[in-house]
């Protein structure tokens, strides 16, 4: 008994919605108003506690990765893309007093991702991101909804499964794919067997389907993983709850299940798609045609070749600033879902 | 203009003035002397950084710090030098010729031999990073070609010696390509899809002037390279070009039909071949006329080698015939030697009859262009050209 709702009896497991039968706690005013917190208290966002001063120093660690790790590179690259160039070497000569920032290389490459060269690069990207995150809700959802609901005793081993990927390194996961995908590989010899088609798939010559594919397989355990953690965590005496109430597990799970997964689903799709826009190994591997470049493919063209680092570093901010707005959505939504809830 | 491009535009101005102004920004012109095979250049030596005395014994114990490329020296011929010499030898490599400078102007960082391309000798020379060379201990420089002995971008090789050689043409599968040999395949609906570029910005617009008939692979006019990048993009819609710098590999498996790479790809491609497969399905075209480009590498000695001597006995022994051969069976990029020729190449078995065109020859090397050092200016617009073509432009 996971003791969510903090009562002692256990119901009969109801059919359909749900199935696993672990959450004993009546469904009350306090219960709801507690959240997913189990606890018999209303939820207190704000407000100082007794051994705040604990917290803060148990929090200085954080606080001090964050600093390094994340602050001060992220500075390191404004001064880079702000900064000078060498004239000797012509290398990047990181500018690192404001007062002297030269932001022509920033405007170069807004203008550019605005009204040039790169606005499609960037309009492709925000498509490859967004079927690709599409495919993961897809597939994703399901999976987690099982296991979270429907696995039992075999959950853990399904989640073992879902990562085991995880297990093996990146590249020579894509790799594999790469012989599984070649014009007389595997996955043609099937399709080609089974009559699907009539001549081998060009998989790996520049094909948009195989880049969106190839994120999503990279990706999906991202998100099946937290929509996990949510879906386990919805008392099922919710769902029972909707179904006493006359709903069918269908309307039970859209009127129930899919609400109260939304957070879930907005962390999941927040940590899937901020590494695919920075993604631009996986297109490299599996493309390399300029009909498939992604924004992360030009910040490495930039940054790893040639004498133009501060364009990279500048895109990088750019990127870095779109991101910001789909995290500040992810922050207001989330913080929006979780007062709907309370 | 519209009125949301004209706001835009105003606010991205705006933004530009807003910067202050530092002195010694960069000008967009060269800091360093651009050499040219026609105006070669002997790079400036400072009092500072003075060559080894003559006559002195190598250094021994401890590790002899090598900057290269990965894969492109034969680490059975350190090795074996090494053990001669009593040093362990180091191998630290680069991905290109912007990561090895960074990594030889970091604080505190030495490395004792360096393998730079010309391109960048000039600058590392003005920017005191190299030490003269004391030629007296470089007796081996004889067997180089006659024209690297004292070549164009470091008259009287003040700090370098040459060390590989290679063209830049067009590998291909000779099983399914039997005819239109020329730049033309890459430009050939036939085997689209399996069509690839060198992935340098320099090569790739080069490849395109050439191809229309342009010698002018070192321009800087603008309009110039813009027309390089259009006949590129041409190649998006209708061959569905990729980049890459793995011919090598690509050719071999099948996956590449074509594949614009250097010289040396092609050689190495023998040993990549699937089991079964004969090295005759391996071609190489290069051009017999001056529409081609040639390319050499070289070897110096970094200013802040802890072992000069030893550093000036390892060029030296590179530059030996049979050390060289060695090496190039390793690394499949020949060395400029005189004693390499494409005949004792497929006599010896290094390749097949169909790769002796890989073999560059002194005569190769001197009809040939070559892609030179531009100024800054003109490498960003090289750069965003690629950039531009890169981005299905």
């Amino acid at each position: 008994m996971s003791g969510d709702g903090g009562g002692s009896t256990e119901p009969p497991e109801p059919p359909g919605e749900v199935a696993r039968g672990e959450h004993a706690a009546p469904v009350t005013a306090s219960s709801r108003s507690a959240g997913l917190q189990g606890s018999s208290k209303p939820y207190r966002r704000r407000g100082g506690t007794r051994g705040g001063g604990l917290w803060v120093l148990l929090a200085a660690p954080g606080t001090f990765w964050l600093v390094v790790l994340f602050a001060v590179p992220f500075y390191a690259i404004a001064a880079v893309a702000f900064g000078s160039t060498d004239p000797v070497f012509n290398a990047p000569v990181p500018e690192w007093d404001p007062r002297y920032w030269d932001f022509t290389a920033f405007s170069e490459i807004l203008t550019r991702s605005v009204t040039g060269d790169l606005r499609p690069v960037f309009l492709r990207t925000l498509l490859y991101v967004a079927l690709a995150l599409g495919l993961c809700v897809a597939i994703g959802y399901p999976v987690a909804y099982y296991v979270a609901r429907h696995a039992g005793r075999r959950r853990a081993l399904l989640l073992g499964l879902i990562l085991a990927p995880w297990w093996v390194n990146y590249l020579t996961r894509m790799l594999a794919w790469l012989n599984l995908l070649q014009d007389d590989g595997y996955v043609n010899d099937l399709l080609m067997f089974t009559r699907i088609v009539d001549e081998p798939v060009r998989w790996l010559s520049g094909n948009p389907v195989t880049v969106v594919l190839a994120l999503v397989y990279g990706y999906i355990p991202f998100f099946i993983v937290p929509l996990f953690s949510t879906l386990d965590r919805i008392d099922p005496l919710l769902l029972e709850a909707a179904r006493d109430l006359g709903c069918s597990s269908r309307s039970a799970f859209w009127h129930v299940t899919l609400p109260l997964s939304r957070p879930g689903l907005l962390t999941a799709s927040a940590i899937t798609a901020l590494p695919m826009f920075g993604d631009y190994y996986t297109n490299t591997l599996v493309s390399g045609s300029p009909t498939t470049t992604m924004i992360a493919n030009q910040i490495e063209f930039y940054l790893l070749g040639g004498t133009r680092k501060e364009l990279g570093a500048s895109l990088v901010l750019l990127l870095s600033a779109l991101l910001m707005v789909v995290m500040v959505y992810y922050l207001i939504s989330s913080r929006r879902a979780e007062e709907g809830l309370s | 203009m519209d009125r949301r491009r004209f706001l835009l535009v105003s606010a991205l101005a705006a933004t530009a003035a807003c910067g202050g102004e530092r002195p010694g920004r960069s000008t967009g012109s060269s800091a360093v002397p651009l050499t040219r095979t026609d105006s070669p250049g002997a790079l400036p030596l400072h009092d500072d950084i003075p060559q080894v005395a003559d006559g002195l014994s190598p250094e021994s114990g401890g590790v002899l710090k090598i900057l290269n490329y990965p894969e492109y020296v034969s680490p059975d011929v350190l090795k074996a030098f090494g053990k001669t010499h009593g040093v362990e030898v180091e191998v630290t490599t680069f991905n290109t010729m912007e990561d090895a400078i960074s990594k030889l102007r970091t604080p505190g960082a030495s490395f004792d031999v360096w393998f730079p391309t010309p391109d960048v000798i000039g600058k590392a020379a003005v920017g005191k990073l190299l030490r003269p060379l004391n030629k007296t201990y470089l007796g081996n420089l004889a067997n180089a070609w006659p024209q690297l002995q004292s070549p164009f971008y470091d008259e009287g090789s003040r700090y370098s010696v040459p060390y590989c050689a290679y063209t830049s043409g067009v590998g291909y599968r000779a099983d399914e390509v039997t005819a239109g040999f020329g730049y033309g395949l890459l430009w050939d609906p036939a085997y689209k899809g399996k069509a690839y570029l060198i992935d340098d910005h320099r090569e790739g617009l080069a490849l395109a002037m050439l191809k229309n008939g342009s010698r002018e692979i070192n321009t800087e006019d603008p309009v110039k390279i813009k027309q390089a990048g259009t006949w590129l993009s041409e190649l998006v819609p209708l061959m569905n070009i990729k980049t890459g710098i793995a011919a090598y590999q690509l050719v071999a498996e099948g996956q590449a039909t074509v594949h614009h790479c250097w010289s040396g790809d092609m050689i190495n491609a023998q040993s990549y071949l699937p089991k079964g497969v004969d090295a005759d399905v391996l071609g190489y075209w290069y051009p017999s006329d001056d529409l081609g480009v040639v390319g050499t590498d070289s070897i110096a000695v970094p200013a802040s080698a802890t072992k000069p001597v030893l550093a000036h006995l390892l060029l030296n022994h590179l530059l030996d015939p049979a050390v060289a051969q060695e090496n190039f069976s390793f690394t499949g990029y020949q060395p400029a030697l005189s004693a390499i020729t494409p005949e004792k190449m497929v006599t010896d078995e290094f390749v097949t009859e169909g790769l002796k065109s890989a073999i560059v020859t002194p005569e190769v090397y001197a009809r040939s262009q070559q892609i030179f050092q531009i100024s800054p200016a003109a490498e960003a617009v090289w750069l965003d050209t690629w950039s531009q073509f890169k981005a299905g432009q």
